[in-house]
């Protein structure tokens, strides 16, 4: 019985010849799948693409890089404005103290008038 | 059809001609400041802030109306073409240079300009000058003077102010309350 096995086995696995037309099958079918045409863009238009995704890139940073600077020159013209504001109702203020001062300088030094 | 050309050729050249020669004719209220060279190098802080139209209608834009003394800014600043301070602070008494005053005061000749207070205080040793450009019967420009012992501050402001809008700023973004009388 086991040796019925072994000899089927010995059998299947025994080494064969692939032969000459094999070797020529083979070699045939690179030879064929180096003539098919690429199915990959044109060197040109990959070219084109790269570019254009830089060109994109390139400008959404332009376009965040504006508008950071907008909004800084932005804040810094309200943080100016309110500046100004300030000095001038200070001085307005200043102006009002000091004749109103004067002005009751000037009751004490003449009650009567 | 040649009333319709007439009409055309009137848009089309003389309001343009119209509207630049009624700009040309506008007086220009914004006075020509010193340099201040001496002041700033000897201030131990100096304000120098210059707001033309273009900036003013940025930081306009930087206003939230939502907020109410934002609100009331941009409302101040609405009638406005400018706004030019320079201010200095000083650590000790420092006498400030007349003549770059005197040359300031001389451009806030009549009958653009009218001084309407101008005041010396002995109690604060302050005085303050203030000048409006009264154009047409409306005012176009305001310029304060105002030098105490350790400040010396100049502004000027082009463009419609409105004295009663400022007043309502008071308090807001430190500006100090004004005591000024509202109008009844």
């Amino acid at each position: 019985m086991s040796n019925n096995l072994d000899d089927q086995l010995r059998s299947a696995l025994r080494a064969v010849d692939p032969g000459d037309e094999f070797a020529a099958r083979v070699m045939a079918r690179i030879a064929n799948e180096s003539m098919r045409p690429r199915r990959s863009m044109p060197a040109g238009y990959q070219w084109l693409s790269a570019a254009l995704v830089a060109a994109v890139v390139f400008g959404a940073l332009i376009a965040h890089d504006r508008q950071v600077r907008r909004e800084q020159q932005g804040l810094e013209a309200r943080r100016q404005l309110i500046e100004a504001l300030r000095v001038t109702g200070e001085k307005l203020d200043l102006a009002y103290r000091v004749v109103n001062d004067e002005a009751h300088a000037a009751t004490r030094e003449n009650p009567g008038a | 059809m040649r009333a319709f050309v007439r009409r055309l050729t009137f848009a089309c050249i003389l309001l343009p001609a119209m509207l630049a020669a009624a700009l040309a004719a506008a007086p220009d209220v914004r006075v020509k400041m010193p340099n201040f060279g001496s002041l700033a190098e000897k201030a131990s802080d100096s304000v120098n802030i210059t707001l033309d139209s273009a900036l003013l209608s940025i930081a306009a834009g930087f206003l939230d109306s939502s907020k109410p003394e934002d609100a009331a800014a941009k409302e101040l600043i609405a009638g406005l073409k400018g706004i030019y301070v320079k201010s200095y602070t000083f650590d000790k008494d420092y006498a400030y240079p007349s003549a770059d005053v005197d040359m300031l005061k001389k451009q806030l000749s009549a009958p653009l300009w009218q001084r309407l207070v101008g005041v010396r205080s002995r109690k604060e040793q302050a005085n303050v000058d203030i000048y409006m450009a009264i154009d047409q019967g409306s005012a176009n420009g305001l310029v304060i003077i105002a030098s105490e012992p350790r400040q010396f501050t100049i502004v000027n402001i082009v463009g419609s102010i409105d004295l009663q809008k400022l007043h309502r700023l008071e308090g807001k973004f430190g500006i100090p309350r004004l005591q000024l009388e509202e109008k009844k």
